[in-house]
């Protein structure tokens, strides 16, 4: 196990530093100039240049990228070209928010998805199973702008429950700060709720079929004990997958609804990053990306692996 | 009667050449009252004077728009939520250039003078102004006893070289491309403590725009202020509101001054500004009653706050267009009378309509709209004519073509873009579009490396200015840097040359009026329409001031009582 | 599904290339009648037709500006309404279907052929090129799709091409690593050390022998990513960047007639959104079919 933990770890710095470099590569191959970018189109081209001079961003392509990775490798990620403050002031808050609504979605979604997935495995076939897996689907192809939207008109609007934006006042409390990531988080409940959903179901129908079960009813245990006893096992199991395969599309990955919203999380600073050709601020929030995906693939592997010992690590290598 | 008369003559008496010249037009009726005021502002007479010489001698005058909201009964105290756009970089008077940063940058900052919704110059930190005989030199007197929130007192340096630093190529300022032409930093001259002279490399008769808050990067800072330092952490300025915290990307707050000059102001205690990446989040915020104020919507966004009795909407006419540009160097174009085709088959009132809610004035294809003051409205509107437009397509010998428009895809821009496109294929034309982004429209900005600049079709969406100064040189004449149409006109230029350099109105109208004339005939550009500029307040709020640039005063806003 | 079952097992005995022949005619009997593929194939069936055939389909010009006549309700005249410009609801929702059909396999086909191919090579090789080109991959999947579509076209400037390039640039990491997967599965089977022995060159045993035994899995990840592929295309278009008006392309409809919700105008929001929905969970059905008829 710790070898395979320290291979991984090694694996992961690489994979880092290659995107490093594929973003910075793209950066600055591209047409296009941040001091243009920040001043508009309307600006002399002796201010903009004058500009690019204070931003360094006239310097040589290697003396860039070198200033930037070997201060990065030292924590340092720079200062974002566009809103002059360090990356990590602007990465922190935005990280913290991402992390603050995928939090509450999850909190909605997982249970909701294996309390479902539970109930359409034991009723197979029949009305509740079929409600279930069409409804999860139904409401998965629901684009999140539209949800989105529909969701703030109805809850915000029409019937003032809840805000209109998901950005709670400076200071507000734990309650507060979840009352205003109630409406934002829907839409992804929308989203993820079939896919829980159905591994949880496939999951139930295999534990329903499975020898131990049909063995342990013979024995005289009641096949709900052995469910309750079971569940646990296969709950876990869906939780893993999607925390594996969705956190990052939580965490960076909701541009639309961080948009709409109003709310400044990860997705929205790289759009805009990204914009305003603001390299150092880019980088940062990539980075914050990759290491979100490597440390969450690795865990998963770890839990799958500890959950079921048939599976080698490192089989969804 | 007689003491009256024998009042204003005594006024008149004391005024200048220029001043009496208006006070004449005014007399005999050649202009109206409401253009008197306004170019008595530019000239630097007091509203005071200028209010009793209307009263006594004026004609007829014309109603403004209720742009602000009355400034009724209004309690003292109380905090104000207002949702403003999100400045797009960091909050800099050297590098801003949005409508976010600068509605930032006009709280706790002040200019020389105000652009008002009505055009007209009001007095901030310059008391009084008024140019020499043609209009070369400005004079301008500055406030006394007026200090910085940080306490040091306001001194004639600090303004000279304020607008020393924005007129130097070498000094980064995105204001730089206002004052190419017109000022350099050596023609700023501190006469003596309370003087400041602009010496122009022109005569120019609308340059007290150029110093006020139209030009939103020149908020007046110490002679000794580092512009490369942080901005955002010391928000320094002359300002009614004192900046106690601001987030990047998220808001900014202010408490009111307590040492500000002008005692009795501001009336609020402390003032929010929400930061939005997006007009509908903004506009959802007011609805739901999470904002006090919102500025700044377009037409379609704000559908749902027009006829809705829970908000209150403040209209501004505004000269914010979008500029159809056509290359009058390049196929199919070269022939003015194809260019005069296009603007023939477009159905304006048609487009203000749709596209705008009717949020918008009809434009004539020249930077002069309804409501400048110095525009001559007695050149007749172009209107929707297929039949000529036919005609001169074929007497030009170019029944069908081909033509490639660039453009970005914001507001209601593309779908201007398809009108074209549908009207022009009425006529025999292909348009193909080409609808980017604003980054790749604009590319570099300069030629041969930017879409608006090299397209033979485009559209490009010009934000609002007090005076057509910028319009008429920068995208017209034959070295202007934003000239997307190539056109090169010695006439023209000679008459821009009149235009700037005249300084009573009935010389600019009749500059006016030739440019006018000249470019329908040409036709290099096209103005659709002018479009409204469009705030909402939430109603028990008062004495809310936008401007259509983006500004949004709120010295005298309070809620009502 | 007791057929489906027998077909597997015939999948898990048969890989000669005349199995595999006997195999695949069994598999698209299954297919047939499989009530989830009937599905599936009926809806995307439509949109095809409504693609292809738009013309004799639609009511109006879908370009046709009447600005008199903005904001019409659904009505015998315009079924699905008119939009700000006047213009008829229904025949844009008709003529969106082409941008999107051409577009999303494009990209899907595009990222495919790439994953394929990278899928093969490291799955194949193993060893050094394995590791190196995996942490690219790996590189790329670190981003979310969204994200990742969304830095490209902002530098790139959006046009219809770069976008179906891009898309396809996006989704080939992961289409890589499923290909990989099973070619590792593969590789090991008799037939491929039978190649080997043989000594025939390694591109012949890649896209000779291997290649035709993993059409399964591949073409399942075709459908599974032409769903996706669906939804990121509506979202890019919804933040700009996706397919360039004037193509009335449902994700642009959405974007610029959302703002109309609020003051109760729902159908030119509404029908694109049912349009793009009921497009992905045809598409869904069709890939679900195929995935348990070739399921090991």
């Amino acid at each position: 196990m710790g070898r395979f933990v320290v291979r991984r770890v090694g694996l992961a710095v690489l994979t880092l530093w290659l995107l490093a470099t594929i973003v910075f590569v793209g950066v600055h191959v591209l047409p296009g100039d941040v001091g243009r970018r920040i001043l508009g189109p309307f600006a002399a081209p002796e201010a903009v240049a004058t500009l690019n001079h204070q931003l360094g961003a006239d310097r040589p392509l290697a003396v860039q990228y070198w200033d930037w990775l070997s201060t990065a490798v030292r924590g340092d990620l720079g200062e974002s070209l566009s809103f002059r403050v360090p990356v990590s002031s602007l990465l922190g808050p935005a990280v913290l928010n991402s992390l603050k609504l995928a939090l509450v979605a999850f909190l909605l979604v997982v249970p909701l998805g294996i309390l479902g997935g539970i109930a359409a495995g034991l009723s197979r076939g029949r009305a509740v199973d079929r409600l279930v897996t069409v409804g999860g689907l139904s409401a998965t192809v629901v684009p999140e702008f539209v949800s989105s939207i529909v969701v703030i008109l109805v809850f915000a609007v029409q019937l003032r429950w809840l805000p209109v934006t998901a950005q709670a006042p400076a200071g507000s409390g734990p309650g507060t700060q979840l009352r205003y990531l109630i409406l934002p988080a829907i839409p992804l409940v929308f989203v993820l709720f079939g896919y829980i959903a159905r591994i949880t179901r496939a999951g139930m129908v295999e534990a329903l079929d499975a020898d131990y079960t049909r063995t342990a009813v013979l024995k005289g245990i009641s096949q709900r004990t052995v469910i309750v006893r079971h569940v646990l096992r296969n709950a876990l199991l869906p939780t893993i997958a999607v925390v594996a395969t969705q956190t990052g599309y939580l965490i960076g990955g909701l541009v639309v609804i961080e948009f709409i919203f109003n709310y400044q999380g990860l997705g929205q600073l790289t759009f805009q990053a990204a914009q305003k050709l603001d390299f150092p601020l880019l980088q940062g929030t990539v980075m914050v990306m990759g290491i979100v995906f490597l440390v969450t693939t690795l865990v998963a592997d770890i839990g799958y692996s500890l959950l079921n010992p048939r599976i080698r690590y490192g089989s969804t290598e | 009667m007689e003491k009256l008369q024998r009042r204003v003559d005594e006024v008149r008496a004391s005024r200048s050449e220029l001043d009496n010249h208006l006070i004449d037009e005014l007399v005999t009726g050649r202009i109206s009252r409401r253009e008197f005021i306004r170019r008595g502002t530019v000239l630097g007479m007091s509203m005071g004077v200028l209010g009793f010489l209307a009263a006594a001698c004026g004609g007829s005058s014309t109603p403004g728009t209720t742009g602000t909201s009355a400034a009724g009964a209004v309690k003292k105290g109380g905090t104000m939520t207002v949702g403003i756009i999100a400045p797009s970089a960091a909050v800099n008077p050297l590098t801003v250039a949005d409508e976010g940063g600068l509605a930032v940058l006009g709280q706790a900052g002040e200019y020389l003078t105000w652009s008002d919704e009505k055009l007209n110059l009001q007095p901030v930190l310059a008391e009084s102004w008024s140019p020499n005989a043609d209009g070369s030199v400005w004079t301008f007197k500055i406030r006394q006893g007026v200090t910085f929130n940080n306490g040091q007192p306001l001194k004639a340096e600090d303004v000279a070289q304020t607008f020393k630093t924005h007129s130097d190529t070498k000094g980064g300022s995105s204001a730089l491309s206002a004052f190419a032409g017109v000022l350099k930093p050596a023609g700023v001259q501190v006469v003596d403590d309370q003087t400041v002279a602009f010496n122009l490399d022109a005569p120019n008769g609308n340059f007290p725009y150029l110093v006020s808050s139209d030009n939103y990067n020149t908020v007046i800072l110490p002679a000794n202020y580092d512009y490369a330092g942080k901005y955002e952490q010391s928000f320094l300025g002359t300002g009614p509101w004192k900046m106690t915290s601001f987030k990047t990307g998220s808001e900014v707050a202010y408490a009111k001054n307590p040492s500000y000059w002008q005692s009795g102001s501001p009336f609020l205690d402390t003032v929010t500004l929400k930061f939005y990446a997006d007009e509908q989040p903004r506009v959802l915020a007011l609805q739901g009653k999470q904002l006090d104020v919102v500025s700044q919507f377009s037409a379609s966004t704000g559908q749902p706050l027009f006829n809705n009795p829970s908000v209150k909407v403040l209209e501004l006419r505004s000269v914010a267009h979008r500029q159809v540009h056509m290359r009058t160097d390049k196929e199919p174009f070269t022939d003015k009378r194809v260019r005069q085709a296009i603007g023939l088959v477009l159905d304006r009132p048609a487009l203000v309509q749709g596209l705008l809610n009717g949020k918008g004035d009809v434009g004539n294809d020249s930077p002069f709209a309804p409501v400048f003051p110095s525009t001559d409205t007695s050149v007749p509107q172009r209107t929707k004519d297929v039949e000529k437009a036919k005609q001169l397509l074929a007497e030009a010998g170019k029944s069908s073509f081909t033509v490639t428009l660039a453009t970005w895809n914001g507001y209601e821009i593309p779908l201007l873009a398809q009108t074209i496109k549908e009207a022009v294929q009425q006529v025999g034309g292909t348009v193909n579009l080409s609808v980017t982004n604003p980054s790749t429209y604009y590319g570099s900005a300069v030629f041969g490396k930017s879409p608006w600049l090299d397209s033979t079709m485009g559209i490009t969406d010009y934000g609002h200015r007090g005076v057509p100064n910028v319009f008429l040189s920068a995208p017209l004449t034959s070295a202007g840097p934003w000239n997307s149409a190539h056109f090169k006109n010695p006439d023209y230029d000679g008459l821009v040359k009149q235009y700037v350099a005249a300084i009573d109105v009935q010389a600019q109208k009749a500059a006016a009026k030739k440019i006018e004339e000249l470019l329908l005939d040409e036709s290099p550009v096209l103005f659709p329409y002018f479009h409204f500029h469009m705030s909402g307040t939430q109603t028990n709020v008062a004495g809310v001031e936008p401007t259509a640039m983006g500004h949004i005063r709120l010295t005298k806003a309070g809620f009502s009582a | 599904m007791s057929a489906v079952e027998e077909v597997s097992a015939e999948l898990d005995a048969g890989r000669s290339r005349q199995g595999r022949r006997a195999v695949r005619g069994e598999r698209w009997r299954v297919l047939r009648r499989s009530p989830t593929f009937l599905a599936g194939a009926v809806i995307v069936g439509s949109w095809v037709v409504c693609a292809a055939f738009g013309g004799l389909i639609e009511t109006h010009s879908p370009f046709a500006v009447d600005v008199l006549h903005r904001f019409a309700r659904p009505s015998s005249s315009n079924w699905f309404g008119t939009d700000e410009l006047g213009r008829d609801v229904f025949s844009r929702v008709v003529e969106g279907a082409r941008g999107i059909l051409v577009v999303a396999p494009l990209a899907t086909a595009i990222g495919t052929v790439a994953g394929t191919a990278i899928g093969l090579v490291t799955g194949y090789y193993r060893g050094v090129v394995d590791d190196v080109l995996m942490r690219v991959v790996d590189a790329f999947l670190a981003v979310p799709a969204v994200v990742l579509g969304l830095l490209a076209l902002v530098a790139l400037g959006p046009s219809n091409l770069t976008v179906v390039v891009v898309i396809g640039i996006v989704f080939t990491p992961i289409i890589a690593r499923t290909v990989r997967a099973a070619v590792l599965a593969e590789r090991e089977l008799e037939y491929v050390q039978a190649a080997r022995l043989r000594n025939e060159r390694a591109p012949y045993v890649m896209f000779v022998e291997i290649l035709p035994n993993v059409t399964a899995p591949i073409l399942v990840e075709f459908t599974v990513r032409l769903g996706y592929a669906i939804f990121t295309l509506a979202t890019l278009s919804f933040l700009g960047l996706g397919i360039q008006p004037p193509a009335p392309d449902w994700g642009v409809t959405i974007f610029n007639n959302y703002v109309y919700l609020t003051g109760g105008v729902w159908w030119p929001t509404l029908f694109p959104a049912i349009a793009i929905a009921s497009l992905v969970v045809g598409v869904n059905l069709v890939s679900d079919a195929l995935t348990q008829v070739f399921e090991r």
